[in-house]
């Protein structure tokens, strides 16, 4: 019994001391990673002091205008193409028909009615319009 | 035998206790160790409990992420876009002594870096010193090839480069720095302190200029000055409800990525720095006197027959009526003949008074330190009220001009004008004039632009109004006729005015599109139109139908 005692107490005492030297172990490499993201993270952030200085100097409104020019069919709007109303937006489910997204499928039957008034409306509000 | 034996016994006995003495003493000492320990680990113990406990941990439970570290604050404009950043970079320098065939590594360090001359770096490497700067600031392209050289005696220091990734735009709002980071220009002048101040360069300043309006304005500006051949042009944004500044151009201008063999006159910021005699824009201060203190109102009018004569001077009409008119009249088509009656009747003092309460007598408190005192008369006689009355005889800065013109339409504040981006600025306003004349003067404006000579500004769909200025320029003993400064100054939208665009050109020469006309209704009325046309969606400024009620009453008073 006595015996037994010890040899419980020793296996205890060796099992316990292992897995504070595991512990340890795990809490230094835990640590050193840490340490290693906060220092990816002070890099990181000096790169995008950098990254956003390239940025402002490739969207410099002077080469998106060169750009727009050489890649685009783009115009300055003119007042007649700003919208301030949003109700004059054609086409523009209104209400419940909001909620269901038709996707890429083929239009059904009711839409191509349901357009031809969106039409009308439309129309109309052009009258208002300047 | 018996001696023997109990010889050997004795022998034997005393040899047991000398043993015994011998391991009752080594206990002793053993015990005394033990109790020294144990009498320290007490005094530990002791110690402990009567010490405050100490806060330190074995692990850090804060991160601590090292900061990064620039030298100098960035500067952003009002949406957050970097206008003035610092990034690392490396300067090269060499230890002369280490050099042992100075020719040779100055031959081969010349064949990367060819801007360098060779018998200076020969010469700065075979000196007896132990440190001099080759060049200060390479690429990163530049350092490898320095690098791939592999002379031990070439270093690199690392440094800040202050880098303005918009290159020329704003740049003289922004103003440029020197080798070492000292602001010499610009803001980075003015807030040099608090740009290089070591516990707060990682907050930026954030000015209140946009700058895809500085865009819009500086790209329409070198337009109009390259058609009309013109040798400057200045440009002025400004919000009229908060004085902040939203785009600020002078042409012609200059990178402040590098400021080697920039002409002084690049530097020049027109804008704030020179001031100019600026015309007729002026009549609006003299119709906002003159209705503000009840000296004249629309219904009122002048004969505009015949020139007037004053002095030395004659005042004549550019676009000569030769009738009667009435006010909105004199306005709408800039009568200089009846401007200048009006000043009579207001009188120099009142004038005087009021261009000082609008601060045209001072230089403008704007944070730059490039700004222009302006010239006016040292005595007012009769003829400096007639001529002041109409922009001549007085010359101001352009951003003077522009900060007066918005308390004239924004109810009637003047809002000293800002730079930096700050939406309490207006509470520094005083009021100027009524809330009712500035309504007549914003009908006054947008009829001169429906009806009268700014017509070349009208952005269909946001409601401008402006004035239009020409004058000729000051040059030693009179006036020089061939050299105009035509500017215009518009205001948007009319009915709630939000924004005023101010455009001037410096010596523009007319063109076929003009048909030879130079004033400031062909050359910058465009310019300002144009700028309202491609800033105003992005300044938020919807397009409306106008409602032509609001101007119907005086445009009565306007006949063809």
């Amino acid at each position: 019994m006595r015996r037994m005692i010890t040899i419980c107490a020793a296996v205890t005492a060796l099992a316990s001391g292992a897995a504070v030297l595991q512990l340890k172990l795990a809490v230094q490499e835990k640590a050193e990673a840490v340490e290693a993201l906060a220092q990816q993270i002070h890099q990181d952030r000096e790169a995008i002091r950098v990254l956003e200085a390239e940025w402002a100097f490739l969207t410099t409104p002077r080469s998106l205008q060169e750009k727009s020019i050489r890649f685009l069919a783009l115009m300055p709007p003119s007042a007649e193409q700003v919208v301030t109303d949003i109700t004059r937006i054609p086409f523009r489910p209104k209400g419940i028909e909001a909620g269901e997204d038709p996707g890429v499928l083929l239009p059904t039957k009711a839409q191509p009615e349901e357009n031809k008034k969106h039409d009308k409306t439309d129309k109309d509000r052009k009258g208002q319009s300047l | 035998m018996s001696a023997t034996t109990a010889y050997q016994r004795l022998s034997l006995e005393g040899e047991r206790k000398s043993a015994l003495d011998v391991a009752r003493n080594r206990l002793m000492v053993a015990v005394l160790l033990f109790f020294a320990a144990f009498a320290v680990m007490v005094v530990r113990t002791i110690e402990l409990g009567l010490s405050t406990p100490e806060t330190k941990q074995v692990a850090e439970r804060q991160i601590v992420i090292p900061p990064v570290k620039v030298a100098r604050a960035d500067i952003l404009d009002r949406n957050g876009e970097v206008l003035a950043t610092n990034l690392e970079t490396s300067s090269l320098y060499a230890n002369p002594s280490k050099v042992k065939n100075p020719a040779e590594v100055a031959a081969r360090l010349v064949e990367v870096l060819p801007d360098l001359s060779l018998s200076e770096v020969e010469e700065k490497l075979s000196s007896e010193r132990k440190f001099v700067w080759l060049k200060r600031k390479l690429s990163p392209r530049e350092k490898w090839q320095v690098n791939a050289l592999g002379v031990p005696a070439l270093q690199f220091q690392r440094e800040e480069e202050r880098v303005y990734p918009h290159g020329r735009l704003a740049a003289h709002a922004l103003g440029y720095v020197d080798v070492d980071g000292n602001g010499l220009g610009g803001v980075e002048y003015f807030f040099n302190d608090r740009l290089n101040d070591a516990n707060r360069t990682d907050e930026p300043i954030r000015l209140a200029l946009d700058i895809r309006v500085q865009y819009a304005l500086t790209d329409e500006l070198e337009a109009a000055m390259s058609a009309h051949r013109a040798i400057g042009a200045a440009g002025v944004v400004m919000d009229v409800n908060t004085g902040e500044v939203i785009a600020l151009a002078s042409l012609p201008d200059y990178d402040p990525n590098d400021i080697r063999g920039v002409a002084n006159q690049q530097r020049f910021n027109r804008a704030t720095q020179g001031v100019y005699e600026l015309g007729s824009t002026f009549k609006t201060f003299t119709f906002a006197a003159a209705l503000d203190q009840g000296i004249a109102t629309l219904e009122d009018g002048y004969d505009a027959t015949k020139p007037l004569h004053v002095a030395r001077f004659t005042i004549r009409d550019d676009h000569p009526k030769a009738r009667f008119m009435s006010l909105p009249e004199i306005f709408a088509y800039s009568s200089n003949i009846g401007t200048a009656q009006m000043a009579l009747d207001l009188g120099a003092e009142k004038q005087q008074n009021f261009l000082r309460e609008l601060g045209f007598l001072d230089p403008t408190n704007i944070e730059l330190a490039e700004v222009g005192s302006p010239i006016y008369p040292a005595t007012w006689r009769k003829s400096s009220t007639m001529t002041i009355s109409y922009g001549h005889g007085i010359a101001v800065s352009p951003i003077q001009l522009v900060n007066g013109i918005a308390a004239m339409v924004n109810g009637g504040r003047l809002i000293p004008a800002t730079l930096t981006h700050n939406d309490d600025n207006w509470r520094q306003g005083q009021q100027v004039i009524s809330q009712n004349t500035s309504r007549k003067i914003r009908q006054l404006l947008r009829l001169a632009v429906t009806k009268g000579t700014g017509g070349r500004s009208e952005a269909v769909g946001y409601r401008v109004g402006g004035k239009t200025g020409t004058a000729e320029k000051a040059v030693a003993g009179g006036y020089d006729r061939k050299a105009l400064i035509s500017s215009f100054v518009g205001v948007f939208p009319m009915d709630d005015p939000q924004y005023v665009v101010f455009a001037l050109l410096d010596e523009p020469r007319g063109t076929k599109e003009t048909f030879g006309y130079r004033s400031g209704g062909w050359v910058a009325a465009p310019v300002v139109k144009n700028v309202i046309l491609r800033s105003a969606p992005l300044l938020g400024v919807a397009p409306k139908r106008e409602d032509e009620g609001l101007y119907q009453q005086v445009a009565l008073m306007i006949e063809e």
